[in-house]
């Protein structure tokens, strides 16, 4: 098969490289010379900058907050960069954000197994915590001396 | 079969094409990194659970509190915050080469490809003198289990004030399970930052053989970069778990 990569005409594809098919690589091919290449590489590196400005917030916020703050108050603050930055990792470098809806909701749905899954074992934890604390039993592990 | 495939917006479950419009590669890529980050989230949960039910916690501005060459100086979360930015720098270099691989830029995709690999092995490295320090102050998997040391043992990982507060049982318990799960946890990271390294390197051998030039695309580098994308993400979270909570 010899063929342009720009060659819109995809019949013969369905025999041949199927990734070309539905990849997007027919509608995504760009000069890198062009505006719109450019702009995409500015944003890239703006993301950048915002990934790292967080980092630094949280390595500060890890140093310097625990004086100042509740522990659950400066946990939620990094729990909430978190989130902040996997989404950026996720929609940008990832390009989740530039995939049609229906492939977003594919990879996302399942994902809010998770709200199930940190409470539960995180409620577990602290169960078990209490049992230790409490049982009589279990009274010399917290009593030494 | 006609040519009705290239029409614009036709519905999504109509047929004739995928609801996705993506190609089956990328989309095995992306549920291989679903799965993959509920096995992840398991070890992290656990670890979270484990926490929880710990009377006493060692400290992360104590335990990660070394630099190389800087012995003796006390700087907590400094190199951790370096190997964070190392990973993050990869994972641009290697969207820049997926960008470079949607222009058809062989030199670029080589060229970024290459920041790459080195931003991936310099993280590798900085891990490995990371395990190697905390090695030498005791710890490995399976460490810390006799409750009979004395609580100098402990001194590199806890808050004075805790330190002092804490029976030798919880102290042996909690740093004992601490680095059971951050050695698990980081290696199994850290096995994934190789793998991906090694298929970086695979990569950059077809580019610069011009396999992909042939074909046409360099859909393989946008798949392999998605699998990087997704090791800086589980950084993310293995950061703050470890480093910040």
């Amino acid at each position: 098969m010899s063929h342009s990569p720009n060659n819109d005409n995809i019949q013969h594809l369905y025999e041949g490289d199927q990734s070309k098919l539905y990849s997007g690589v027919l509608a995504h091919h760009h000069d890198p010379k062009s505006a719109e290449s450019k702009a995409q590489v500015a944003k890239i590196w703006k993301i950048t900058l915002i990934l790292s400005i967080i980092t630094i917030a949280e390595v500060i916020g890890g140093l310097y907050l625990s004086a100042y703050l509740s522990k659950i108050i400066i946990n939620s603050i990094f729990l909430i960069l978190t989130i902040l930055k996997s989404a950026y990792i996720v929609s940008v470098f990832m390009h989740l954000g530039d995939e049609v809806k229906w492939f977003r909701f594919c990879v996302l749905i399942p994902l809010t197994l998770f709200i199930w899954f940190i409470i539960a074992f995180l409620y577990d934890g602290s169960e078990w915590k209490m049992f230790n604390d409490t049982n009589p039993a279990r009274f010399d592990y917290h009593q030494t001396k | 079969m006609s040519h009705t495939t290239t029409a614009t917006a036709p519905k999504a479950f109509g047929g004739g094409r995928s609801p996705f419009n993506v190609s089956y590669g990328k989309i095995m890529m992306w549920f291989f990194l679903l799965s993959d980050a509920f096995t992840f989230s398991a070890f992290l949960i656990s670890y979270g659970t484990t926490r929880f039910f710990s009377a006493v916690w060692p400290d992360a501005n104590h335990v990660f509190s070394s630099f190389p060459f800087m012995e003796g100086g006390d700087k907590p979360l400094m190199f951790v915050s370096l190997m964070t930015f190392i990973l993050i720098l990869s994972s641009v270099t290697m969207v820049l080469a997926v960008h470079a691989g949607h222009g058809n830029d062989k030199q670029g995709v080589v060229k970024w490809l290459l920041w790459t690999i080195i931003g991936g092995i310099a993280f590798l490295s900085c891990q490995a003198w990371e395990w190697t320090h905390l090695n030498h102050q005791g710890a490995w998997w399976a460490s810390f289990q006799d409750i009979h040391s004395a609580k100098d043992v402990y001194s590199h990982f806890f808050k004075p004030d805790v330190l002092a507060a804490a029976t030798p049982e919880q102290l042996s318990q909690s740093t004992n399970n601490f680095f059971n799960f951050f050695f698990t946890i980081t290696g199994f990271h850290g096995a994934h930052v190789t793998s991906g390294v090694i298929f970086n390197i695979l990569i950059l051998v077809n580019t610069v053989n011009g396999t992909y030039e042939k074909r046409g695309h360099y859909e393989m580098v946008e798949k392999v970069g998605l699998y990087w994308h997704f090791v800086d993400l589980v950084w993310v979270f293995v950061f703050t778990c470890f480093y910040l909570l």
